[in-house]
């Protein structure tokens, strides 16, 4: 990168916050997206006010130069690998954090974690019930950024439920507050729709390509105390299926909802079984493992009671063993990343939403893709919100084989279309998705339009959503 | 009295705060499932139900509109229904207000109305010009009714002219129930559609005449077969008029009684007949009659009763009122049919009704729907059913 | 209007259905809002499908005509007021309810109001939770547009929390579906964040400034039967307002709860209390009017026992009238309008939000004005979500005193400064917030940007959303 700018730059955020050095560059150039290739960035800057990230970005603008905003770098797809000689703006020293008791809610600078907040929080009894399997790596204002989800979200849905308002520096290098909170006089988050469009929703799931989210405001709640761990037996996946919109049509407290299917199950087993002390069981062809959660106790009961009667109206069973639920809940910041990783392969990772009465559709589609490729893998997901479903299937290859590592990449491909076919929606967009679909042409216009005004340059994460 | 107020008038009308709901309300609790037939039967711009016909008529009366033929069509565009009041939540009457405020606009042009009146004013009905034919009907019933009697049967010149089977059914009804009634010779119009189209200098006059009639007649009860002539006699002439009138029944009240105290037993209809009854605006939110006849249709053996959709207070009017079937023929079928389909959904085989004019309008709509479904007035059912 | 121009119109949507009449025109020129001053449009057109719309947009803005969409015309705050000379383009002839039972949703027509929603959805036993007060005469649409909120919303917050996608029409004529059934396989609406930034959210508020919505989809619940209805008396506003977070925080489940001020019932009894039967009482200085509901009879008891035990720690009692409530609730379609007509007055509304814990600066600020100016009025507000508070004051005036509402009209104005200062957000940003919300200039900068890029012409409903 132009000496001139890294110049600017420093003068920005001091010299000991820019760098140039190979060695910084080369680990900026991937994320935790294996299966992606790395891009060298030309420099690396790591603001710590959000008037510094709006002083970055307006040297940015004036150079053209492309940025890559980056929080946690833990992100899955490639949403944070940088662009050739480009600039990565790391938001981790940004790290305030202000409870709003009075207001059920909290703000949080770019730079802290779930994992943070939650100890932060759970000194006023108080949570944000919804958490990113990456919680102890990845910051919230990335994961509003590309709208996660996680444990929790069966009942409060993905992250951007949670959202009150953001403080987000545009491209040109104003800052905006959304949400009441753009009343300086406000005494604080409390509303997101406050001030006519919701400005909010914009930079939710953006990957970065509006503007940089500096502070982030959202929802608290009375943590909870009463938890339900359970696993419920069914023959068949329509059953399975219309038990997760049963919980939901009755208002049960389902906080974390998971369908494995048996041979997944029993391969997730072969993994974790001993690790997570779950007893030897013949799993039915279907199990779903469920955390239900109340602020208060004779809540928990009530829901325990009529869950079991849903499943046995089904013609389900309750199973009765609770290590599996209990496994994934209570160590929910850490436990999903240890079973993505401790088989030791690398893997593809396809992140999409189904409803859950589509659910066998994408077991079917991503079965047959492993099929037709010979690819092992592995898919699991939840239940998140009103009545949409989260997949997350891995597809998995040796890191040390180029080869198959292609040839997953190339499955990852055709699956997505598969996918879409079956009426499936991304779970945090990528081109892969939608980039010859004819009828989503005038959809992608808009947020082209919606890019070009806000960011005239195209400066900010070129070509994550494809050609803008 | 026929002078209006026009500063309460102003102040009325200015009670509509345009809230809208008057349009179209689905309100199931209430019953309500629409509310302006007319905003539902037309193009549905504004100007169709009352929200817009009263803010016509205050820019009209306050001179912000040219008063002219079509700008005036809104306030004649309207079946004066009174659903739109039924719903309203303000602190007034809207269907009167828009009826006043014909009055007070009655020098805007309007061939229709005054055509009416003329007929009204001079032949004794609101149908054609010359008096022949309104009493055609006696002279089939196979006995002379007097002119004098303690009860007067007031027909009404829907009965009498347009549905004289009606006429006699009620005759016949009065004769079985051994009730000595008498028939004017020259029975006036009561006069309604020119209370309600604007004419009320007029109306007032006529109803003078009316009342001299019904006194010549020295009758103590006048029962009437239409709605539209009971809401007239029995509220607008004391009403508006100041006129005092003797007692003033509608048949099925009567004959309810009379069936009540066993005074006259009912043959049944046939097996499991499905009646749906219509409630006529005048008889139903203008008077608030609305279990009489139903008690009345359920008193014959045979007989289901089943309910529309939209019932009783939140029933959706037929399309012949306010001057409207004169007014707007085509547009006051189109609303009779939507009533019809509404008995057919109902699964009803007969829409009992216990006003002619509604009859009228009800036939017309089946017409233009082809539907088969029959149209009856309680009279007519009743009248070979007593034993 | 240009003849040529209403022919063209004709052409698209059929003689019948456009009208330059001058009793039309004028039947146009107002809606449910008072105290605002007439403007007579050009034309009034009533399309039938989004097709439609789209022609008739795409002609306006090639002769740049000026376009206010309008639905029920139920908008009070001068939202759907026309331009001289401009064109109507009212929405109720876009009819349609497709129900996905097992997507747990509902798509609506523009035309649809609540009432009909409602009663379509009895039918399956179901409900969406919210109405807004005017639900006989607004639409779903419309509401969208404004972001409403009404009863239901204590619970679960405004309208746009039920919104899952949007069909919208752009004024460049383009038709574009948010959420997952942006996805043409999908099979239905299930999710709204689905395809990158929330695009959703951007119509939401809008007031009809950037696109025509032509369809709705929503959330829909399993319809609740248990209702609990009570009234909460308190010595002091603090104690009401800390109250009502107590309640949201320990999970009990308010459908509608509202703060009266002493006397603010007073009035609200003289007026009504014998119309909807309830008893005479000495009502003390703040008085919380709640309907709890649950889908099940367990959790209701067990809300209305953990509500007694929060008021009574509060220091506050159960007062027992339950009239109050249930009124309220029962009759929620239709009371509330009741009670904004019975006395006669016309008045002006200045919807805004509060956090509970600051409801009362906004009555303290609202009595300073009344007695400032000398006018009568009525204030109220309900808690409408995780912790917002929606007000809604009437200023009352003579409709036949036009000095009394161009006093109104000032005080109103002068009004929402004061509130905003407070740390208010507007609900609704109509018109009359412009230039009264110091500190936001960069926020509406973005705005106004965004409404350029999506209507370079200004076409569509030009300076209605704060003035833009
Ligand atoms: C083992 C594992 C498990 C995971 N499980 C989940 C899961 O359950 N649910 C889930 O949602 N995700 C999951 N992820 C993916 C990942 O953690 C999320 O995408 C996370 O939100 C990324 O946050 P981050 O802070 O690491 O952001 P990054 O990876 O640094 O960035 C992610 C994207 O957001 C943009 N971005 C980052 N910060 C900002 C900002 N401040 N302003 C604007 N744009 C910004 C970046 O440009 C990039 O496009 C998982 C990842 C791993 C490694
Ligand atoms: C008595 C009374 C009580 C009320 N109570 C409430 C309440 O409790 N809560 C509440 O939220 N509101 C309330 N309102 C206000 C009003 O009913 C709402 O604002 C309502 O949402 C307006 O809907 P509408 O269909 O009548 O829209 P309109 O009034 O026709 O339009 C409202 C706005 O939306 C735009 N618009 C309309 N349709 C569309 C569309 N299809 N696409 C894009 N833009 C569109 C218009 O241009 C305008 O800016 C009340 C009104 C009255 C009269
Ligand atoms: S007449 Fe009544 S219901 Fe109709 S708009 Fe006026 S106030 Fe509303
Ligand atoms: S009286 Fe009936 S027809 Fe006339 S405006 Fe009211 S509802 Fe419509």
């Amino acid at each position: 990168m132009d000496q001139k700018v890294v110049d600017e730059l420093a003068r920005i955020v001091g010299d000991e916050f820019v760098s140039t050095r190979d060695d910084v560059l080369l680990t900026y150039s991937a994320s935790a997206s294996i299966g992606y290739d790395s891009v060298r960035p030309g420099a690396i800057v790591r603001p710590g006010s959000t008037q510094e990230v709006a002083d970055i970005l307006t040297v940015a603008n004036k150079y053209k130069i492309p940025v890559t905003p980056r929080s946690g770098g833990s992100s899955l797809q490639g949403e944070a690998i940088p662009r050739p000689d480009g600039l990565v703006i790391e938001l981790l020293r940004l790290k305030d954090i202000t409870v709003f008791e009075d207001l059920r809610s909290v703000r949080v600078g770019a730079g802290i974690t779930f994992g943070r907040l939650d100890k932060f929080l759970n000194q006023y009894d108080l949570w944000v019930p919804v958490y990113p399997e990456s919680a102890l790596v990845c910051t919230l204002a990335g994961n509003v950024a590309v709208n996660g989800a996680g444990p929790g979200s069966s009942t409060y849905g993905c992250i951007a439920e949670m959202v009150l308002g953001l403080e987000v520096v545009l491209p040109d290098g104003t800052i905006i507050q959304t949400g009441t909170e753009g009343n300086p006089n406000a005494p604080g988050p409390f509303l997101r729709y406050a001030f006519g469009p919701d400005l909010t929703g914009l930079f939710i799931g953006s990957l970065g390509i509006l503007g940089i989210i500096t502070s982030v405001s959202v929802k608290a709640f009375k943590k909870m105390h009463h938890f339900h761990y359970e696993t419920y037996g069914f023959d068949r996946a329509e059953q399975t299926e219309k038990f997760l919109m049963d919980l939901k049509q009755n208002e049960i407290g389902v906080l974390f909802a998971s369908i494995y299917e048996g041979e997944i199950l029993s391969f997730f087993m072969d993994m974790v079984e001993v690790e997570f002390g779950i007893p030897k069981h013949e799993w039915p062809p279907f199990t779903i493992s469920a955390i239900l959660g109340r602020v208060r106790e004779d809540q928990l009961k009530s829901d325990t009671e009529l869950t079991k009667r849903i499943c046995e109206e089904l013609g389900g069973h309750v199973i009765g063993i609770s290590e599996l639920p209990r496994g994934e809940w209570d160590k929910r910041m850490w436990t999903f990343a240890r079973t993505s990783y401790l088989h030791g392969w690398h893997w593809r990772i396809l992140y999409h939403h189904q409803t859950p009465s589509n659910w066998h559709r994408s077991i079917e589609e991503i079965w047959a893709v492993m099929d037709k490729y010979g690819l092992l893998g592995h898919t699991a997901g939840f239940l998140t919100g009103h009545g949409s479903y989260n997949f997350y299937p891995h597809l998995y290859f040796d890191p040390q084989d180029r080869e198959e590592e292609m040839k997953v990449r190339e499955a990852h491909k055709e699956l997505a279309q598969r996918l879409f076919k079956t009426g499936a929606v991304p779970f945090k967009l990528a081109p892969y998705w939608i980039e010859d679909v004819e009828e989503m042409k005038d959809y992608l216009n808009l947020i082209k339009t919606l890019k070009r005004v806000m960011d005239p340059n195209n400066i900010m994460n070129p070509g994550i959503f494809g050609e803008m | 009295m026929t002078e209006i107020d026009l500063e309460e008038l102003m102040e009325n009308l200015a009670q509509c705060r345009r809230c809208g709901i008057c349009r179209d309300a689905v309100y199931e609790d209430m019953g309500f499932d629409g509310i302006c037939p007319v905003w539902k039967n037309t193009a549905g711009f504004e100007t169709s139900f009352m929200r817009g016909k009263l803010m016509i008529a205050i820019a009209l009366l306050e001179g912000r509109l040219e008063k002219t033929a079509d700008n005036a069509e809104a306030l004649y565009s309207c079946s004066l229904c009174g659903n739109c009041t039924e719903i309203c939540a303000a602190e007034f009457d809207p269907t009167k207000s828009l009826e006043l405020a014909r009055a007070v606009l009655s020098d805007i042009p309007n061939e229709v109305r005054d055509a009416i009146a003329e007929r009204i004013l001079t032949t004794n009905n609101p149908y054609v010009t010359d008096k022949k034919g309104k009493r055609d009907w006696v002279a089939e019933l196979g006995f002379e009714p007097p002119t004098k009697a303690d009860t007067l049967y007031y027909f009404g010149c829907t009965a009498g002219m347009k549905l004289p089977e009606t006429a006699k059914a009620a005759a016949k009804l009065l004769k079985a129930a051994g009730i000595e009634f008498a028939v004017l010779e020259d029975e006036p119009c009561c006069g309604s559609v020119m209370i309600r189209t604007g004419r009320l200098q007029d109306a007032k006059e006529n109803a003078k005449k009316v009342l001299e009639s019904i006194q010549e007649s020295g009758a103590k009860i006048v029962l009437v077969s239409c709605a539209g002539c009971l809401k007239t006699l029995r509220k607008d002439y004391p009403e508006k008029f100041n006129l005092s009138m003797p007692k003033v029944v509608h048949f099925v009240e009567h004959f309810l009684e009379l069936v009540k105290s066993g005074k006259i037993k009912l043959k049944p209809l046939g097996e499991n007949v499905k009646i749906t009854y219509h409630d006529p605006c005048h008889m139903g939110r203008e008077l608030g009659i609305y279990e009489e006849p139903r008690d009345l249709l359920k008193a014959i053996p045979g007989v289901e009763l089943v309910e529309m959709e939209t019932n009783r207070r939140a029933a959706m009017c037929c399309g012949a009122g306010g001057g409207l079937r004169s007014y707007d023929p085509e547009l006051s079928k189109k609303i009779a049919a939507d009533r019809v389909r509404e008995a057919e959904n109902a699964g009803a085989e007969i829409i009992a009704n216990a006003c002619p004019f509604c009859e009228q309008n009800l036939e017309s709509g089946a017409k233009l729907i082809d539907s088969s479904i029959g149209v009856a007035d309680i009279v007519d059912l009743i009248v070979d059913l007593i034993e | 209007m240009n003849k040529r121009i209403v022919s063209e119109l004709a052409k698209i949507v059929g003689e019948e259905y456009v009208s330059t009449r001058e009793d039309v025109l004028l039947t146009y020129s107002e809606t449910a809002s008072m105290a605002k001053d007439p403007v007579t449009p050009g034309a009034v057109v009533r399309p039938g499908s989004a097709e439609e719309v789209s022609q008739i947009l795409q002609l306006c803005n090639k002769h740049k005509i000026l376009v206010t969409p309008r639905s029920g015309g139920s908008s009070l705050q001068g939202e759907a007021i026309p331009k001289p000379d401009g064109l109507v383009v009212e929405l109720l002839r876009i009819k349609g309810i497709t129900l996905h039972k097992e997507l747990r949703s509902v798509t609506v027509g523009a035309g649809m109001t609540f009432g009909e929603l409602d009663k379509f959805l009895n039918q399956h036993d179901l409900w969406i939770p919210i109405a807004p007060e005017s639900a006989l005469v607004c639409t779903v649409a419309g509401n969208v547009a404004v972001n409403g909120a009404g009863t239901g919303s204590s619970a679960y917050g405004s309208i746009a929390e039920m919104v899952l996608g949007v069909e919208v029409v752009l004024p460049n004529g383009e038709i574009i579906q948010t959420g997952s059934e942006a996805n043409p396989n999908a099979p239905g609406p299930f999710l709204r964040y689905a395809f990158g930034p929330d695009l959703t959210g951007l119509f939401i508020g809008s007031l009809g400034s950037l696109g025509i919505i032509t369809k709705v989809s929503l959330k829909t619940y399993k319809r609740m039967h248990h209702f609990h209805y009570e009234t909460y008396g308190f010595d002091t506003a603090e104690q009401a307002e800390k109250f009502l977070i107590e309640i949201k925080n320990n999970d009990v489940l308010p459908m509608f709860a509202s703060i009266y001020e002493g006397p603010v019932l007073s009035f609200f009894m003289d007026m009504v209390g014998e119309e909807y039967g309830i008893p005479e009482h000495e009502w003390p200085d703040r008085t919380i009017s709640m309907t709890i509901g649950r889908l099940r009879e367990d959790q209701l008891k067990s809300d209305v026992r953990k509500a007694k035990e929060i008021c009574e720690q509060l220091g506050g009692h159960v007062i027992g009238i339950s009239e109050l409530p249930q009124g309220e609730w029962d009759g929620r379609l239709w009371v509330f309008v009741r009670t904004c007509y019975i006395h006669g007055w016309h008045w002006r509304t200045l919807y805004h939000h509060q956090t509970p814990t600051n409801s009362h600066r906004s009555v303290e600020e609202i009595t300073a004005a009344m007695d400032e100016h000398g006018f009568l009025g009525h204030t109220a507000g309900f808690l409408s979500g995780h912790a917002s508070f929606n007000l809604y004051p009437h200023f009352y005036f003579d409709p036949l005193d036009r000095e009394e509402e161009h006093m109104i009209r000032a005080a109103h104005d002068e009004l929402a400064t004061a509130l905003y200062k407070t740390g208010a957000v507007p609900f609704k940003l109509a018109e009359y917030w412009k230039g009264r919300m110091e500190g936001m200039e960069d926020y509406m900068k973005l705005l106004s940007a965004i409404k350029e890029a999506l209507d370079p012409n200004g076409i569509l409903n030009p300076g209605v959303l704060g003035g833009i």
